[in-house]
């Protein structure tokens, strides 16, 4: 199960244990285009990559908790290690979310891409760059369309909250912040009991 | 006694400074009557300078007798009557007029009577000494270059010895000495002169010729007659002069004639040879010298007895000349008199003036001048500058009244103005009538007509402005100043100056006041430039502050509630939650900061503001539970309408309400809106006032600053009425604040009227 999680590529008789139907069933979707992956080369052996079958259990309405542990993954992405430290604090201890960290936009790319997040909690003022361009990056990529993103700053000018929201992002949160309702608005975007 | 030789060395000091003191004392001595100096500096080369001769000579009543005496004696075989002194220099010759002359004038100074007896003898030995020294130094220059150096030498001669005559006036009681020191111990005179007074009469002789600027050659003689030829210095122009006068005053010595000290007499035979006399000759130059001597004092009436009717005669042609100087006197006189009078007002007219005099003083100062001077009944004086139909005019003093200034602006009169009548009048500072036209203006002035005629003194070089003294004077008392246009002139360019710099000084005062306004202008806009820039530092500042201080809070907060949540012990639960809100508050005040430094741009509306105020009051009264007596409200018109934020407008209008109503426990606070007056004004203001404490200058001054605050120190932030000012101002307003301690503070709140299209 630990595997499943950070796992890349499946097997059809992976993904028939995640998805808890027979291995003939996968098959089937497969031939038929259902759900998306590629032949082993040399072989017939068919491999299917994670995306791709986290978008096949979506579209057919499958609990993703065989794959993800049931726990929502938050990159928390700010220059101050003190508010980082605060929010591994806070979420560690809630119990529903896995949390990793950046400090930088940079940073923030490699682990989005590594770590696939359900939700980013992203400072607007970063040292590289800032906030809405990592922000219109991530709204690039069809891949990270279901990712949500909560834009945190202490700047409160109308205007550029009014920016941030129009690159994508879903929420903005000023510091210093309620935490419960931070909490709320991150279980709300997440759909999470 | 010490002697000489030994006594120099030792009294050098003294001696010096006796001698600068004679020497200065020289210069108060009387001098030479003028007539004698004056005749001396003219020469003989030419016809002019006869004639100068024959004036000098006439000026002097008692000279003019004497001279046509001497034509008389001199027995040239013509009548006294007809003879003039002129006719006179011609028959006798200018040379020997002007020795005549000198002679008699030097003997007036020699002869002053002394009381003693001894002075006065050696004072008539002195006199008697020149005359043989100067008739024998001409009988060896006439026998040496003819009557020309005769003539010169005779000159030389006579005044050789005038250094005596300086000492004697100057310290009479030391000449005495000297008289009775040479008779009793036979000693030189120079050496007794320069035992007692330091210096001997060839110095004093030299310094008093120079003084009396005589001519060179006399200068020398007096200085180096004691000198023979051959220790002359090579400085001395007049050499041969020197030479024949000391030979004569040797000769004259040798012979005992007159008195003149004893001395050392040098050979006479050898200086004559030198000079390229005969010595043979000496002895008879000296037969015939007595001779000489009694027919000059004769002639000039010094030596023998006078004939009376002779006497009574010249007197009486004398008297005549003097008749006729008297009548020219007289006419000069009366010219005069009017000069006097021009030169009298000129005096008075600038006595009056002073550098800080506008024009109409000039012009009053003008009048009052002319008036004086033409005994006119009234003057006015006035000044049309170049630029403006105005006219200045300066009405000269009544019997009893000050002169008074009048400013007649011509722009819309009727008939001729001054500048049309002025051209009539010639560009002449002269006094001339006034043209017809001018009767109008001078009534404009005075208000009355004018009883006698109008005269006008034009003023000119006024530099394209004009303008005259108007005179109402008689004929008579015009006419006398009409002969003298250059008196006349002079008061009218006066008078011109004196405007030209009036006006200057208006011009440059006008300039310093409207220099003065722009910088007080400058100042306000500079002082604006510094609020505004100070603003947009705080925005800066509070941007990178919110950013900087906002995560630390953020911090402290989250924090905070992550322990309030694990937290059972209710006292660390109110202490979190303290920490809680206070980091919120911190938030806030960065956040207010932040807004006021970069308010949200407004967006205006019509804002019916009566009834916005009408029910803004009423919350008011509601929330802080006012009567209408401490919070009353005056609408003058209900329809007017502001044009801006509505929101803005409202926390404009609470931040000053709440501000008067705090701020100094006020007993009430009254608002007006005033309705513009449509025609001229767009904007409405709205007026809040409160009898409260009010503000000192100095609490005033900063009262729109923000975190400002009078009350103790943590209470409130300030940021109210600074944030009221900076929202009218964005929305094209202005807010204004007046205070008075102990009577009340006011705000005025000025808004564009609603929209103007509309």
């Amino acid at each position: 199960m630990t595997n499943n999680r950070t796992k890349q590529v499946f097997t059809t008789g992976e993904v028939a244990r995640i998805c808890k139907v027979s291995q003939q069933t996968v098959i089937r979707c497969f031939d038929k285009g259902q759900l998306k992956g590629f032949r082993v080369p040399g072989s017939r052996f068919r491999r299917i990559p994670r995306d791709r079958l986290v978008a096949f259990m979506r579209e057919n309405g499958i609990p993703l908790d065989q794959l993800e542990s049931g726990k929502r993954r938050v990159l928390v992405v700010d220059d101050d290690e003190q508010i980082i430290d605060m929010f591994t604090d806070l979420l560690g201890k809630d119990g529903r979310f896995e949390v990793r960290t950046a400090v930088t936009g940079y940073e923030a790319g490699i682990v989005t891409e590594q770590f696939r997040p359900d939700i980013v909690l992203l400072d607007f003022k970063l040292p590289d760059i800032n906030g809405n361009a990592v922000c219109r990056t991530i709204r690039a990529n069809p891949v990270y369309e279901h990712m949500k993103i909560i834009m945190m700053s202490g700047v409160a000018d109308p205007d550029e909250i009014e920016e941030l929201l129009q690159v994508g992002a879903d929420e903005f949160v000023r510091k210093p912040f309620d935490i419960k309702s931070v909490i709320e608005r991150m279980t709300e975007l997440l759909k999470v009991a | 006694m010490t002697t000489v030789v030994d006594s120099q060395p030792v009294h050098q000091g003294r001696s010096r400074e006796r001698v600068e003191l004679i020497l200065s004392q020289l210069d108060r001595l009387p001098t030479l009557p003028v007539v004698a100096a004056r005749l001396l500096s003219v020469t003989t080369s030419d016809e002019t300078s006869v004639r100068d001769a024959v004036e000098i000579i006439e000026s002097d009543a008692s000279l003019t007798a004497g001279i046509l005496r001497l034509v008389r004696r001199a027995d040239l075989g013509v009548r006294s009557r007809g003879i003039t002194v002129s006719r006179a220099v011609a028959l006798l010759g200018f040379n020997a007029v002007r020795n005549a002359v000198l002679s008699v004038q030097l003997y007036e100074v020699f002869s002053r009577p002394c009381e003693d007896a001894r002075t006065t003898a050696a004072r008539e030995g002195l006199w008697r000494h020149g005359i043989g020294v100067a008739c024998t130094a001409e009988m060896i220059g006439e026998s040496l270059g003819g009557p020309g150096l005769g003539s010169e030498a005779f000159v030389c001669g006579l005044l050789h010895d005038i250094g005596k005559i300086a000492l004697d006036a100057c310290l009479p009681k030391s000449f005495t000495r000297v008289v009775e020191d040479v008779e009793r111990r036979h000693v030189c005179v120079c050496d007794a002169e320069r035992e007692i007074f330091g210096l001997d009469h060839t110095v004093a002789g030299r310094h008093l010729a120079a003084r009396w600027r005589l001519p060179q050659a006399v200068v020398e003689c007096a200085w180096l007659h004691h000198q023979s030829a051959g220790a002359l210095p090579s400085s001395v122009v007049h050499g041969r002069l020197v030479a024949i006068v000391h030979l004569a005053d040797d000769l004259v010595r040798a012979a005992g004639v007159g008195f003149s000290g004893y001395g050392h007499v040098g050979d006479a035979e050898e200086a004559a040879k030198a000079l390229g006399v005969d010595p043979d000759n000496l002895t008879t130059l000296l037969e015939r010298l007595p001779e000489r001597m009694e027919s000059f004092q004769e002639l000039i009436g010094l030596g023998g007895d006078g004939n009376r009717r002779e006497y009574t005669t010249s007197l009486a042609a004398a008297n005549r000349q003097l008749g006729r100087i008297n009548a020219k006197l007289s006419a000069e006189n009366r010219r005069l008199e009017v000069r006097s009078a021009c030169f009298g007002a000129l005096e008075q007219f600038s006595e009056r003036l002073s550098d800080q005099d506008r024009i109409g003083d000039v012009c009053v100062a003008a009048a009052d001048a002319l008036h004086g001077m033409l005994d006119a009944h009234r003057t006015v004086a006035f000044f049309a500058d170049g630029g403006s139909r105005c006219v200045y005019a300066g009405v000269s003093a009544a019997d009893d009244e000050d002169g008074t200034v009048l400013v007649v602006d011509q722009s819309e009169s009727h008939g001729a103005t001054v500048r049309d009548w002025l051209s009539l009048v010639p560009d002449v500072p002269r006094l001339v009538s006034a043209p017809p036209d001018s009767e109008h203006f001078w009534q404009q002035c005075t208000g009355v007509c004018a009883d006698e005629p109008l005269w006008m003194l034009p003023v000119i070089g006024l530099n394209g402005a004009a303008g005259g003294v108007l005179v109402c004077a008689s004929e008579q008392a015009v006419f006398r100043f009409q002969a003298t246009p250059a008196e006349c002139e002079a008061l009218a360019r006066a008078i011109g100056f004196a405007w030209v710099s009036a006006r200057a000084h208006l011009d440059a005062d006008r300039t310093n006041e409207e220099l003065l306004d722009l910088n007080r202008r400058l100042g306000a806009a500079q002082k604006e430039l510094v609020r505004t820039r100070s603003i947009s530092m705080i925005a800066k500042m509070a941007a990178g502050a919110a950013h900087e201080l906002n995560n630390p809070l953020a911090v402290i907060s989250g924090r905070a509630q992550l322990e309030l949540g694990k937290c059972s012990d209710p006292d660390s639960a109110r202490t979190l939650q303290l920490i809680i809100d206070q980091t919120q508050r911190a938030t806030q005040i960065v956040t207010d900061l932040m807004n006021f430094a970069k308010p949200e741009p407004p967006k205006p509306a019509l804002v019916p503001i009566a009834d916005l105020l009408e029910s803004l009051c009423q919350h008011w009264r509601a929330t802080s539970s006012l009567g209408e007596e401490r919070l009353s409200l005056t609408v003058a018109d209900h329809d007017v309408s502001v044009y801006a934020d509505p929101a803005q407008l409202r926390e404009v209008l609470g931040a000053v309400v709440t501000n008067a109503l705090e701020a100094t426990e006020p007993e009430t606070v009254r608002l007006h809106i005033n309705s513009p007056s449509r025609a001229s004004d767009e904007t409405i203001r709205i007026v809040v006032e409160d009898n409260g404490t009010g503000m000192t200058p100095s609490v005033l001054e900063h009262a729109l600053d923000p975190f400002f605050s009078s009350r103790p120190a943590g209470r409130g932030r300030g940021l109210g009425l600074s944030r009221a000012y900076r929202l009218v101002e964005i929305n094209g307003g202005r807010l204004s604040l007046t205070s008075t301690p102990a009577v009340g503070t006011t705000v005025t709140i000025e808004l564009p009227a609603g929209a103007p299209t509309s």
